[in-house]
């Protein structure tokens, strides 16, 4: 017998959403099958229709099929199968579609403003039950997306169809960019596993001069920021760069204060994340959703913060570690 | 075969990023490359293919299996297809037009006063705990359209056919580059975020052994979290100037 909490916990999961998620993929992959104008219609809904079944299904099916299913819509995508080209005349010279009734003034925020209000309330909510926030706001998410879809379509009186011919219309302006995230991810498990990871950590202890303490802080600083720059990911290389380099070269010499120098080497790691494509998600996903013509746009603006803030990276642990000794 | 090959993944990438080559395919060629150097199976838990060299390899994970398995496990990275349809029709309705004439009431509004204060609302989030895909939900339908409407008022125009291109892009990249900068750095002064329970997991564990608390973590964020700040606010300053100067010459 189901109880009330079980059914909620299962309404509210994150599965949940991501079935909502792949039956909004099944929309967009019938919109384009239907959509005689688009000379890739069948290979785009293809690949929407694929990626719907890896979200619905994806905890369910096993691993190996989802792996196929994703190769599969590598190959489409790499056989040129996969996109949409906006008609002339359907967006304005910065990506946004031509408004039809620009006449609801400030109340065309609302329903907008309901996505992040209820990820924000999910997440306290997680909160109150003794759950995972991050999950919450996800969770939150989700449902924020199909309670703005109710709203605008109440506030607009337009329709379903409109509402998901503009959606669409976004996601095809993005493409196969979005499965980027993913597949990064899923290079990075694999570098794990393949033990690339190491490989770099003993390049970073291969190129560490000496054992002077400013010289040793940059060869951190620096290794954290590369091995990020391939990975992508700071949070992967991070026990990496902690257990080979910080510990054993600086912490335990120096007798440093761990915490203080295990999150900034953390952060070392984030300045990495925004000079990389690997990192699709924060850098090539943002500019394709901006319909930004140069992919790299993002990452060209954030190179010069990038580099300030590594150079005061390296400059703040030195003198947190000096003035401590 | 010698360890250094397995670097022939990253290799694949940088060279097929550089060719711009389709990056799935370079990602999935890179994957597929660096697991067969490093010994791992093609595949398993195919009962047709078992005792098949190369393709599998008794008790060990196969690359598509893991390829598979992380593609799924991180399908909250793109969960923010569920908000297209209502964003869309948002736009259709005026949504971005109505956020640059909203920007343009408020007199004291910049490109980079505004992105300044979007950076502090994220590290605000972070501070809560809150960790949000902002470029969805709040740059592409709200900051971006505010900082192109605070554009047009300084270039004294009314619509945004009156900027250039280029110019439009840069401002794109800003209203992301906000969003990375203020989630990046104000996600970690809170206890509850990934990134210090994964510095406090590290350094606790038994390897390493170090019993830090999560707050003294947290309070040694603080100085490069405010660096950050300042130094995003002196590059959006300085990008308010850039823009004044480029729209000033093609008024």
């Amino acid at each position: 017998m189901p109880t009330l909490s079980n059914i909620a916990g299962a309404l509210f999961s994150l599965d949940a959403v991501y079935v909502l998620t792949g039956l909004a993929l099944w929309v967009f992959a019938a919109l384009n099958f239907r959509d005689r104008a688009n000379a890739n219609r069948l290979g785009s809904a293809l690949f929407w229709l694929v990626l719907g079944v890896v979200f619905i299904l994806g905890s369910l099916m096993p691993h190996w099929l989802t792996g196929a299913l994703v190769l599969l819509m590598v190959a489409l995508d790499g056989a040129g199968r996969v996109g949409h080209r906006a008609r002339a005349g359907e967006t304005t010279k910065s990506g946004q579609a031509v408004p039809k009734e620009p006449t609801l003034g400030n109340r065309i925020f609302l329903p907008v403003l309901l996505i992040p209000v209820l990820a924000f309330g999910f997440a306290l909510v997680f909160r109150l039950f003794g759950g995972d926030t991050s999950r919450g706001a996800l969770v939150g998410l989700g449902f924020g997306g199909v309670a703005a879809l109710a709203a605008g379509l109440r506030l607009t009186r337009g329709t379903a169809r409109e509402a998901f011919e503009e959606g669409r219309r976004l996601n095809d302006s993005m493409g196969s960019v979005i499965i980027l995230p993913q597949l990064l991810a899923s290079l990075g498990v694999i570098f794990t596993a393949s033990g690339v990871g190491l490989l770099i950590a003993e390049g970073v202890k291969w190129i560490v001069p000496g054992d002077g303490l400013f010289l040793l802080v940059v060869a951190n600083c620096l290794g954290m920021t590369l091995f990020t720059l391939v990975m992508g990911n700071s949070f992967a290389a991070f026990p990496v760069i902690a257990t080979g380099v910080l510990v054993p070269l600086i912490v335990k010499p120096f007798g440093v204060d761990p915490a203080m120098a295990a999150i900034i080497t953390l952060t070392a790691g984030s300045t990495g994340t925004l000079m990389t494509p690997m990192a699709a998600n924060f850098n090539i996903v943002p500019a394709a959703l901006l319909n930004m013509r140069d992919q790299y746009g993002v990452i060209k603006f954030q190179i010069p913060f990038a580099v300030v803030m590594w150079v005061l990276h390296v400059v703040v642990m030195w003198l947190l570690i000096r003035l401590s000794l | 075969m010698p360890e250094i090959f397995k670097l022939a993944g990253v290799l694949i990438v940088v060279v097929g990023l550089a060719l711009r080559l389709r990056t799935t395919l370079v990602v999935a060629a890179a994957g597929l490359a660096t697991g067969l150097i490093a010994g791992l199976p093609l595949v398993s838990g195919l009962p047709a293919l078992e005792g098949v060299p190369v393709l599998t390899s008794p008790g060990k994970e196969g690359i598509i299996n893991m390829l598979g398995r992380a593609f799924a496990d991180n399908r909250l990275m793109t969960l923010f297809i569920i908000t297209l349809p209502a964003i869309g029709l948002a736009e259709r309705y005026g949504l971005q037009e109505q956020s640059a004439r909203f920007i343009r009431r408020v007199g004291a509004a910049t490109v980079g006063r505004l992105l300044i204060t979007y950076q502090l609302f994220r590290v605000l989030m972070g501070i809560l705990g809150i960790r949000l895909l902002g470029h969805p939900a709040f740059v592409r339908p709200l900051v971006f359209p505010m900082a192109l409407g605070a554009a047009e008022a300084e270039a004294g125009a009314r619509s945004v056919e009156a900027i250039p291109e280029k110019e439009i892009d840069r401002i794109k990249a800003g209203s992301a580059a906000s969003e990375n900068y203020g989630n990046f750095y104000g996600q970690n002064l809170s206890p509850v975020q990934a990134g210090i329970l994964l510095v406090y997991g590290t350094l606790n564990a038994p390897g390493i052994g170090y019993a830090v608390s999560l707050w003294s973590v947290v309070l040694y964020a603080i100085p490069i979290a405010a660096l950050s700040v300042l130094v995003a606010a002196v590059q959006f300053l300085l990008f308010d100037r850039y823009l004044r100067r480029r729209l000033s010459e093609t008024r």
